[in-house]
């Protein structure tokens, strides 16, 4: 079992990753609107290096990113994260220091405005676990790759100035969905590039700095942070079990979400507000989490833009959806393209305007249930 | 022989004394046809009698008559139950639309429409305030169960997303609610 992991930013960032980030962010969020909105994805010839020779391209493919995942566990590294994604709300950049060694993990994150004014964005794990892969790779989401995309080597190339295998994740109709870059030493991944349906690029992470092997200490903060209490999560053995047990008693929770997201995990935790069932839906490459608890959702959530997605009045930050509906409240935060976004939304229960009659029907309800003391 | 004539009528209604009365019941004694005229005369009275004791108890005519239209010709009720309309008609102060009161001013009749009016006043504000009330009630939420106005934990969120998806956690688009500030 692995130790008990806090992840925690911290305040300060050198000035060498200050002007890299300066220099890069709007070099990607450039590059997003340009290829995001005219131009289809750029297709990556190999470079003519062969590993192995002997295996297919599809199945070399998808023992390189078995590989990578094992390795973003195993392997220390150090360095500076860049994201940059396009959400429901636009696009979306964030800037991550990650110190990985022994299974323990610190990560220090915050969007490009919080950089400028030093305000950092602090977050723990108390539980037992840590992020166990770099650029979404897991051993779990590769096996889920493995069932929706095919995986095909395509050479070699750079990222953040080290040299990269290339892997590229196709669909099943052959357009391609993700490309990979994997330290050729380490193999820990050095980036990811995500394409939607239609060609776009729809995020971009790479590490603008790495270091692996001998690291710096570890934040001291990592040493003498205590983990806030009540956010333990228990993870349900069977997933569809536990969907079937709520719906049973009310809740409304999907077996799977559109865009072919197929339930693969849950866990559920006690919070002052009562019990919050965390739901994950994923291909492999799109995650979705989906974090459902009873209640209404409280007025106009500050730092949250109100948007309209799939149809229906939704709170909007980042990859991060929260809206109310049928008496629960629900927080989707989403590594999926905004389309995939916009679906899920549009598929799950939500508030309505109600009409005259039913608001009054409605209302008789709720005074019933106040009155009645048996209720 | 000269019968009794109009003082049969006398008789019946012990109009007569001395010597007419022993007269008159002489005559009687002797003369059938006389009998016989008296004998109906005593009935029809008794008939009369009966006829005004039933109208005087009957509150379902006086109401029925408080309700006829007013431009009805003045007289007594016409009755299917009894014979003889003609002798109502020589009494009139048997006529109950002699007690009936004004049309409107009927002080029962007005305490019962305004016990009327307060019921439906009272019935009309109990529904109005508390469709209003449901009205207002059931505007917020989509539920018909209240539950509790929930602020998601998105930093609690955030991480366990990380965890599962292999990536790091986003930031909160405001100050970490109930975080801790790093050193």
């Amino acid at each position: 079992m692995m130790p008990a992991l806090p992840l925690v930013r911290r305040p300060r960032l050198g000035l060498l990753i200050a002007a890299a980030v300066t220099i890069t962010v709007p070099s990607l969020l450039a590059i997003l609107a340009l290829v995001g909105h005219e131009q289809p994805a750029p297709v990556v010839r190999a470079s003519g290096t062969s590993l192995g020779g002997g295996s297919p391209p599809s199945g070399l493919g998808m023992r390189l990113l078995g590989k990578s995942a094992a390795a973003g566990t195993a392997a220390s590294y150090q360095g500076v994260e860049l994201i940059a994604q396009r959400s429901v709300s636009g696009p979306q950049t964030i800037v991550s220091e990650v110190w990985h060694r022994g299974g323990l993990t610190v990560t220090q994150t915050s969007d490009t405005g919080m950089v400028a004014s030093s305000q950092p964005y602090v977050s723990y794990d108390v539980g037992d676990r840590s992020p166990e892969g770099v650029f979404g790779l897991t051993k779990t989401l590769v096996a889920l790759l493995g069932k929706h995309y095919v995986a095909v080597y395509q050479g070699t190339g750079l990222a953040a100035g080290r040299p990269a295998l290339i892997v590229e994740l196709n669909r099943p109709d052959g357009s391609l969905a993700a490309r990979f870059w994997l330290d050729k030493q380490t193999m820990v991944p050095l980036r990811r590039d995500v394409y939607d349906t239609s060609a776009r690029l729809v995020s971009q992470e790479a590490f603008v700095q790495v270091q692996f092997g001998a690291l710096t200490p570890a934040p001291t903060a990592a040493a003498t942070v205590a983990a806030p209490a009540g956010s333990q999560w228990a993870a349900a053995p069977v997933p569809a079990l536990l969907v079937t047990q709520l719906n049973q008693v009310g809740w409304q929770l999907p077996a799977a979400l559109p865009g072919g997201l197929p339930l693969y995990t849950a866990a559920r935790s006690q919070t002052g507000t009562g019990q919050v069932v965390d739901l994950c839906y994923s291909d492999g490459l799109s995650v979705v989490s989906l974090f459902v608890q009873r209640g209404t959702l409280a007025p106009k959530p500050a730092g949250w833009q109100q948007v309209s997605a799939g149809g229906h009045q939704v709170y909007v930050a980042g990859q991060s959806v929260i809206w109310s509906g049928g008496g629960f409240v629900y927080t989707m935060l989403a590594d999926a393209s905004p389309q995939v976004v916009t679906q899920v939304v549009a598929a799950l229960p939500q508030d309505t305007a109600p009409g005259v009659i039913e608001r009054i029907r409605r209302g008789l309800e709720r005074l019933g249930a106040i009155v009645d003391p048996f209720r | 022989m000269n019968h009794l004539g109009e003082q049969i009528s006398a008789l019946i209604d012990g109009e007569l004394a001395g010597a007419d009365l022993d007269r008159a019941n002489a005559h009687l004694a002797g003369c059938g046809r006389c009998r016989a005229e008296a004998a109906e005369l005593r009935q029809l009275k008794r008939d009369l009698r009966a006829l005004f004791d039933f109208n005087s108890d009957d509150g379902l005519t006086g109401r029925l008559l408080a309700m006829a239209d007013p431009d009805l010709p003045e007289g007594p009720v016409p009755s299917r139950r009894l014979p003889g309309e003609q002798y109502r008609r020589e009494l009139p102060s048997y006529d109950s639309r002699d007690k009936r009161p004004p049309r409107g001013r009927n002080p029962a009749r007005t305490r019962r429409s305004r016990g009327r009016y307060v019921l439906w006043s009272a019935i009309s504000l109990f529904v109005i305030g508390v469709g209003t009330a449901a009205f207002t009630m059931g505007g917020a939420g989509g539920s018909a169960a209240p539950g509790p106005k929930i602020t998601p934990q998105l930093e609690m969120f955030s991480v366990e997303h990380a965890m599962i998806s292999g990536d790091v956690p986003v930031p909160e688009p405001t100050e970490p609610a109930g975080g801790v500030t790093s050193p």
